[in-house]
């Protein structure tokens, strides 16, 4: 492993490294799993999907689980709850507990009391708010930091919510293709896979213009050591097989399930990492030079 | 109340590291922390190679970025300006250290990591662990020696003049290279410097405030 050299923090762009060395892979991770349970959830309450919104549970458990790893002291996480006035980590804890409490009674009442409509509906609802936030908090906590450039962008939360419900909607699909509502699924998921690369390219751009470092930092992730989960997982996994698969199947008519199950994977695959190449490719400024 | 700051003379430093050391020695850092740093770097190619010497540490900001994305309140400010974790409060995110512009937070991830490799821990080290018990997991960084400007405020002495009340690394510095003191004071030292020798502090464009500033060439 490369050992950074005590005066390249003075004369070089530096790479973060608490958020993706060692344990710091743990909260890529949990953001990643934040972002698509979110989605799905999303997805899966619209089209009501229980095994969805099951799913979406499940996949918060995760982030949590994720996000205990990586903290250093994790029995004092209960501590968390206490700054979410300044706070995005604090924040973003109180909306993953809420979105966890509510879906699992959203779960309990639509499996066992589908009767109660007005209720289901109403805790859909709640859910569904916190599904959100938990989905794009990830993306402020990211963007809130200004010593980073590439991050420091006000379109990262857009990318991080429009990825993780674009990779939702795919998962939603994988698990209803044999249901009747799979062409509408289908439709949406073209739509936020478009969105998504759109989104992407334009973030991309406009951290070029933004600053020297963060022009620097995608220059990194394009051509250096990043630059190959960067292409393979962001743009061909994540962006060309999936807009492929589309495409495809929209002109075909009808799909293989073979091939929407490969294209819900590599997608999925693509969101991972994308919030892989981003923490990754986070620099600071050297200490001895300013923009 | 005082508002401590420091100025660093950039022209009177030789990189001796004494300062590093100092503070290695005062608070018992754990080896693969630092709370102080000599950074020596040789930039260009021959025959036009220049060495620049800078010791950093933490700012201590007034507008600190690690106070604000704390998400549980272990980093905050005192109300002289120190920023300090208090480790039983610290869950180890890692927030802060990933939002300080500077980079000088560590987390204290390695508790088992020797001096002397293989060879266990020095009595040195296992007095450090009972004086200084650095919680594994925990972000550590510099308190501005705290304990000692406290110590020295309670017998009236004066921090930045005398020397129980100053930081170690600006007592140990052979070259006189820092100087502590009030930045709230016009008549400190450390104001004097500040303007008269147009004393800057690192990164001004974060908008964090640092307390300590460099006069630079």
């Amino acid at each position: 492993m490369y050992q950074r050299q005590p005066f390249e923090y003075m004369t070089k762009y530096t790479q973060q490294k608490n958020w993706i060395d060692g344990r710091g892979n743990f909260i890529a991770f949990a953001f990643f799993l934040g972002g698509i349970s979110g989605g799905l959830f999303m997805a899966a309450a619209y089209f009501d999907s229980l095994l969805g919104m099951f799913i979406a549970w499940l996949l918060s458990l995760c982030m949590g689980i994720s996000y205990m790893i990586h903290l250093g002291q994790p029995l004092q996480s209960w501590r968390m709850f206490m700054r979410p006035r300044t706070s995005w980590i604090s924040r973003g804890f109180i909306f993953i507990m809420l979105f966890i409490g509510l879906t699992f009674i959203t779960l309990i009442l639509r499996k066992w009391f589908p009767d109660a409509s007005g209720a289901i509906t109403t805790f859909k609802v709640l859910a569904g708010i916190f599904a959100f936030a938990q989905s794009i908090y990830t993306g402020f906590a990211v963007s809130y930091v200004s010593a980073i450039k590439l991050w420091n962008s006000a379109i990262l939360p857009i990318l991080f919510v429009v990825c993780g419900f674009s990779g939702g909607i795919a998962i939603l699909l994988g698990i209803s293709l044999n249901g009747d509502q799979v062409t509408v699924i289908e439709n949406v998921a073209r739509i936020t896979l478009i969105a998504f690369a759109v989104i992407l390219i334009v973030y991309l751009w406009n951290a070029t213009y933004s600053s020297a470092t963060a022009k620097n930092a995608v220059a990194r992730l394009m051509r250096g050591g990043i630059g190959i989960v960067f292409w393979i997982g962001v743009v061909v996994l994540g962006v060309i097989i999936p807009i492929a698969v589309s495409v495809g199947t929209y002109f075909a008519g009808e799909a293989s399930s073979a091939w929407l199950l490969t294209a819900v994977v590599t997608e999925v695959i693509g969101g991972l990492s994308l919030r892989y190449v981003i923490l990754k490719g986070g620099m600071y400024l050297p200490l001895t030079s300013g923009e | 109340m005082a508002r401590w700051g420091m100025v660093i003379n950039l022209h009177r430093c030789i990189g001796c590291y004494s300062c590093q050391i100092a503070c290695r020695q005062e608070h018992f850092v754990p080896r693969g922390i630092y709370f102080n740093r000599v950074l020596i770097a040789e930039t260009g190619s021959f025959p036009t190679i220049k060495k620049t010497i800078m010791p950093v540490q933490c700012n201590h900001c007034k507008e600190a970025a690690c106070v604000k994305v704390c998400p549980t309140g272990a980093t905050f400010q005192r109300e002289d300006g120190i920023v300090i974790v208090d480790d039983k409060k610290c869950v180890g995110c890692g927030y802060c250290a990933v939002a300080c512009p500077y980079q000088q937070r560590t987390r204290f991830e390695n508790s088992k990591l020797e001096y002397f490799p293989g060879q266990g821990f020095t009595p040195y080290e296992e007095l450090g662990k009972e004086l200084f018990p650095y919680k594994h997991g925990t972000v550590l960084k510099c308190t501005f020696c705290m304990e000692r400007v406290d110590e020295g405020l309670k017998k009236g002495l004066k921090p930045g003049v005398d020397r129980d009340a100053t930081p170690a690394c600006v007592i140990t510095c052979p070259t006189v290279t820092r100087s502590f003191g009030d930045l709230d004071d016009p008549y400190s030292e450390i104001s004097r410097l500040i303007a008269e020798k147009k004393a800057t502090p690192l990164h001004q464009e974060f908008d964090t405030e640092p307390s300590i500033y460099y006069i630079r060439f």
